[in-house]
């Protein structure tokens, strides 16, 4: 199977579950399974193919015009196979929740066509048709974000997206300019080092950022992914995101860096410096961190929260990019797997608890785990990956990156990389104290049970992949190699079981090896111990009083209040800048309205003659 | 097979020599702190009586997350401190000693302790935790720094490796005095860790009941302490390598660890308690300020003394 | 002649010796939970400080109940508060043990014709060891603890076991002093 015919199947069975949709909400829902399960295991034969080095031809193209070309890299393979697995996992969500939209078969369309717009920007090597499927995903994302809670995030997802989008066109018009072709590669190695590859990289980094939900641009994001219905929140942040990521690699790895700084401050000093552009995109990418991280930790919804931890990852990915080289990119695209497994299942998690207690929100809840343990268990893993503790996929990521940016000796950004990871446990703790554990709420009490099989399904699968990527990361970081070197990076050190660093050497193995021996000695002593009497959660210390509510013995609101104090003045700065500039745009309609669209139509014709006459003058 | 097998024991051997030797030392320094207050004070080995009593008691629970959290904070911590060196050269796996593992693979420990109280459906205890937290947030940032330095200097992670390099160059090469801002931030963040006053903000006995201890009782109130007191042997430990040159045998190690403990809580007894928010402010002021000036000083202009 | 043969322990005997060396830990490591309603509380203070130190005994406050070990009733008790002791005393861990501060707590004291407060504490609660005095001085406090002390060693501070063994007799005596609750909220208890 060609990629040309691996899209045009996937579309037509989005056309199917439509149709389906309309005929049976769940039969329509059950469609996306199986197509998005079909999309990944031709997929992962693709990849099996490359990887034993077969010559099937992939990229050839029968049916589509004949720009529309394909190739199969190890770069598409590898966020291709990521994404298309997210979303597959995904799935088996979509007919538990089907019932609560609006237009469930639409949402079937729009999510298998989400995917297959997911395959053509990852597959095409024509710039023009990766902006296509480009604005395809934006397309299909902006109708199913509002079937969530709000419609107004979709707004903004659009606002933001279409910068980038516009971003990316005009990236592609440099590129077509300088090389005389639509071809992505020729195109960015023509640019790449002259000034126009300096555009061309501000351009591809604005839409990347905007992808990615990177500071300045990250206002949409948390919007858009805590409105979105339940199940599409963890593909939008566990797959949709990751397209940013690959624009971010084609403007931070394909392109050379600008900005000799080493010229400049090299002869004062024996540190060794990186390109200014570098900087740059790592210090906005450290903002990001950081501000994601505060967001984060003040949120009350728990999947605003998640989203914006999504934020906060994005800045880690951004800045393991920009500062490059073979640990700084084989952290990144680690980060890149480790967060979308980790944001994925978590999401999942908190849309099964959604399901069943119909808000997200962790002043509501509590006392989950009694029901759900399975699912607590889901999101423990999930988070412990996300907060980058061993032994979870995110440690190893996060190790690869605190060595790159620790052999450059960037300390301010190392300042963000640290205040964003030990934030981390403070706002991923938060679902985990407020929704899942501490008092068993009376009104989720009868409501909450275990999830069925299907819906547990996909979560187990991604934790054991969680945990799989903490302990033997070697064989995903031996595929991560071949991605680099088609880069044209050099390749991580990496032994049997051991990973090498520039300044020490981990065995992940070995870690959580030595973690399971430490819980067994603990467990061993806990239970040659005295048996301990059950007592229930109401039975707690109240220094004698007797306390009969619930809501007054969980402590869920407002968790960090201490420390929001300290910065909740200054953390709407962007979002007022973004509100102001909305007026700003707002006025200048109103002036444009009041100028041409008159109640006079002779007027409003006399303008659009005028326009057009002063469009056409050059070429008349 | 046989080797790894051998290398766990050793490792196990570490956990337990930790143990004993933190908590010996944290008796005798009870002792010391009653002597300043002018009291008698307790046995040197009041602390082992301490914790047996407590595994001896029959206990209460609140559900099994209760429980697992406890079993996961105490395993845990047992992992992380089976990589510590004990001296430069004695460890249970060599090469492994790398220094993001202390402090990543000890905060499985805090996040199943953090868990087991918030399982026990006492809001007290989610405030305690909440304090924690935060308290990690403040001192770990600068204290990292200084070790970015350093890693960033010697090019190496490797806990033994720092000490080695550390000795070779005589006494005067320990970084605490190479680096004399560094020094005196890692001082302060090792006082935020150990939660000695004035950062100690989540037991708090009078006004949220203990925090986080507040509903345990009998074996899992026994296993925590036995894992505060691994806890405060690994980041003790850890300072010593980082900053006090490593030890060149068992004895130095014992000495410098008391030296340094002992130190920490004798300025710990004179100090009063800070709030939550005033601790993070702090943190972020001077010890982060200091940190960063010495890490731009000691890389970029190279003024290592 | 003795046998050299090895007997085995029964499983009583085992429990028995494991008993004891846990009593030896327990007895050396009294941890309080002090009820300071009445007076006498003002008498621990010193015993506490560097005055007369019991943290050379290897006692020291606790936070909450579950930590404790000892449970200090000092001076009377109102039978406002009786209900909060008694639910105190219930969260303790076993073995726990109760020390009855002053006169008040053995017959009343001077609170003895009161409408308010209770005479005699062991009515509700077992208690292990009163000591005496309105009020004690600290000496006989400190006398009180090593009594206790005493007690543990000897097998005789027993009574939490009483607690379970005449539980229907403590809780008719419970009742009839504070009388049923029928509505169960904040308000009402």
């Amino acid at each position: 199977m060609t990629v040309e015919l691996l899209i045009i199947l996937t579309l037509v069975l989005g056309l199917v579950s439509y149709f389906m949709g309309r005929f049976n909400k769940v039969y329509g829902a059950v469609v996306t399974i199986i197509a998005s399960m079909f999309v990944f295991i031709s997929v992962g034969y693709m990849a099996n193919d490359i990887l034993d080095g077969s010559t099937f031809n992939y990229n050839a193209v029968k049916y589509l015009p004949v720009f529309a070309t394909f190739t199969v890299s190890y770069l598409g393979i590898f966020f291709a196979i990521l994404v298309t697995f997210v979303f597959a996992m995904v799935s088996f969500f979509n007919p538990f929740f089907v019932e609560k939209y609006k237009y469930p078969a639409v949402y079937n369309m729009l999510y298998i066509f989400s995917l297959a717009g997911v395959l053509g920007v990852f597959f095409t090597d024509n710039l023009m048709v990766l902006f296509f499927f480009f604005e395809f995903v934006v397309w299909s994302g902006l109708f199913i974000i509002p079937l969530g809670k709000s419609k107004k995030a979709a707004v903004s997802y659009y606002a933001f997206s279409t910068a980038g989008s516009f971003a990316l066109l005009y990236a592609i018009f440099i590129m077509r300019d300088v090389a005389g072709t639509y071809n992505l590669y020729a195109g960015l190695a023509s640019v790449s080092g002259t000034t126009q590859g300096t555009y061309v990289m501000i351009l591809l980094s604005i839409s990347a950022f905007s992808k990615l939900g990177a500071f300045p641009l990250h206002t949409w994001l948390p919007a858009a992914h805590g409105n979105a219905p339940h199940p599409f929140s963890p593909v939008l942040s566990g797959a949709l995101v990751k397209l940013g990521a690959f624009v971010a690699i084609l403007a931070l790895v394909k392109l050379a860096p600008v900005g000799d700084l080493q010229s400049v401050f090299g002869s004062y000093t024996d540190a060794t410096f990186l390109y200014a552009s570098q900087y740059a995109v790592a210090i906005l990418g450290a903002m990001t961190i950081v501000f994601g991280t505060l967001m984060a930790i003040r949120q009350d919804d728990a999947k605003k929260l998640l989203a914006y931890s999504s934020v906060s990852n994005g800045g880690y990915i951004l800045v393991a990019l920009s500062i490059g080289g073979s640990v700084g990119l084989a952290g990144g695209l680690y980060h890149i797997i480790a967060h979308a497994l980790a944001s994925a299942a978590a999401f999942l998690a908190i849309g099964a608890v959604s399901r069943v207690t119909g808000t997200s929100k962790m002043s509501e809840l509590g006392g989950m785990i009694h029901k759900m343990p399975i699912t607590y268990m889901v999101y423990l893993i999930a988070i412990i990956s996300m907060a980058g503790i061993p032994p979870m996929g995110g440690f190893i990521s996060k190790w690869l990156i605190f060595q790159a940016v620790i052999d450059n000796g960037l300390i301010l950004i190392a300042v963000a990389v640290f205040f964003g990871s030990i934030g981390s446990f403070l706002y991923v703790f938060r679902p985990l104290a407020a929704l899942f554990l501490g008092q068993e709420l009376p009104q989720h009490k009868d409501k909450a049970k275990i999830p069925p099989f299907f819906m547990l399904l996909p979560m187990i699968i991604l934790s054991l992949l969680i945990v799989y990527t903490g302990v033997f990361p070697n064989y995903i970081l031996g595929f991560i190699n071949d991605v680099m070197a088609e880069l044209g990076v050099d390749a991580l050190v990496i032994g049997k079981y051991t990973i090498q660093g520039p300044n020490g050497v981990l065995h992940p193995t070995l870690v959580a090896s030595v973690f399971g021996v430490g819980v067994l000695i603990a467990f061993i002593i806990f239970i040659v111990l005295k048996k301990s009497r059950k007592v229930g959660l109401m039975d707690t210390y109240t220094a004698g009083n007797f306390i009969y509510t619930e809501e007054l013995m969980h402590y869920s609101l407002d968790f960090y209040a201490p420390i929001e104090r300290l910065y909740e003045k200054y953390i709407n700065i962007t979002e007022d800048f973004y509100k102001k500039l909305e007026n700003k745009v707002v006025d200048f309609g109103r002036m444009v309205k009041y100028f041409f669209f008159t109640n006079k139509p002779e007027v409003t014709v006399f303008w659009i003659v005028v326009i057009i006459g002063f469009l056409l003058w050059g070429d008349l | 097979m046989v080797d790894m097998l051998l290398m766990i024991l050793a490792g196990v051997g570490v956990a337990l020599f930790g143990f004993v030797l933190q908590t010996s030392i944290a008796g005798v320094n009870r002792k010391i702190v009653g002597r300043i207050q002018k009291r008698y004070g307790p046995k040197w080995y009041q602390e082992f009586l301490d914790i047996f009593k407590l595994l001896s008691k029959r206990s209460v629970t609140h559900g099994w997350i209760f429980d697992f959290g406890v079993i996961m904070a105490l395993g845990g911590i047992i992992g992380t401190a089976m990589f510590m060196p004990i001296t430069s050269s004695l460890m249970a796996f060599p090469g492994y000693d790398n220094f993001f593992i202390f402090v990543y693979l000890i905060a499985v420990g805090m996040l199943g302790m953090a868990m087991s109280a918030s399982g026990s459906g006492n809001p007290l205890a989610s405030i305690g935790v909440m304090r924690a937290l935060t308290t990690m947030l403040a001192y770990e940032v600068p204290f990292m720094i200084v070790v970015l330095t350093i890693i960033k200097l010697t090019g190496t992670s490797s806990l033994s490796e720092l000490g080695i390099l550390q000795q070779a160059g005589g006494d005067f090469n320990w970084f605490v005095i190479a680096l004399p801002l560094g020094g005196i931030v890692a001082v302060i963040s090792l006082m935020g860790m150990l939660g000695k006053k004035p950062f100690v903000t989540y037991i708090a006995p009078a006004e949220i009941a203990s925090g986080p201890m507040v509903e345990y009782g009998g074996k899992q109130l026994g296993m925590l302490f036995i894992m505060h007191e691994i806890t405060v042997f690994i980041e003790v430990s850890l300072f010593v390598h980082l900053f006090l040159g490593g030890a060149e045998n068992i004895l130095f190690f014992i000495i410098k660890y008391f030296a340094v403990y002992t130190a920490l809580n004798i300025m710990s007894s004179v100090y009063g308690r800070l709030k939550i928010d005033q601790v993070v402010l702090f943190f972020y002021k001077w010890p982060l300020i200091l940190a960063v000036t010495q890490a731009f000083i000691a890389i970029y202009l190279g003024w290592v003394i | 002649m003795l046998s050299t043969k090895f007997s085995p322990m029964s499983k009583e005997e085992v429990d028995r010796k494991w008993w004891e060396i846990g009593d030896f830990f327990r007895r050396n490591s009294l941890w309080m939970l002090m009820y300071c309603t009445g007076c006498c509380a003002i008498e621990l203070p010193p015993a506490m400080t560097s005055a007369y130190d019991m943290e050379r005994l290897g006692m020291g406050p606790m936070a909450t109940p579950r930590q404790a070990d000892v449970l200090l009733v000092t001076g009377y008790l109102s039978l406002k508060t009786l209900r909060r002791l008694i639910y105190t005393y219930e969260q303790m861990s076993e073995p726990k043990y109760v020390v009855g501060f002053g006169s008040c707590t053995i017959n009343g004291g001077i609170y003895h014709d009161s409408h308010a407060v209770i005479n005699q504490l062991n009515k509700y609660v077992p208690v292990d060891v009163f000591v005496a005095g309105c009020m004690p001085n600290t000496e006989s406090v400190m006398n009180g603890f090593i009594d206790l002390m005493d007690l543990i060693k000897n097998k005789k501070a027993n009574g939490w076991k009483d607690y379970h063994e005449r539980n229907d007799w403590y809780k008719a005596n419970q009742k009839a002093a504070l009388g049923e609750v029928k509505i169960h909220d904040e308000f009402h208890e």
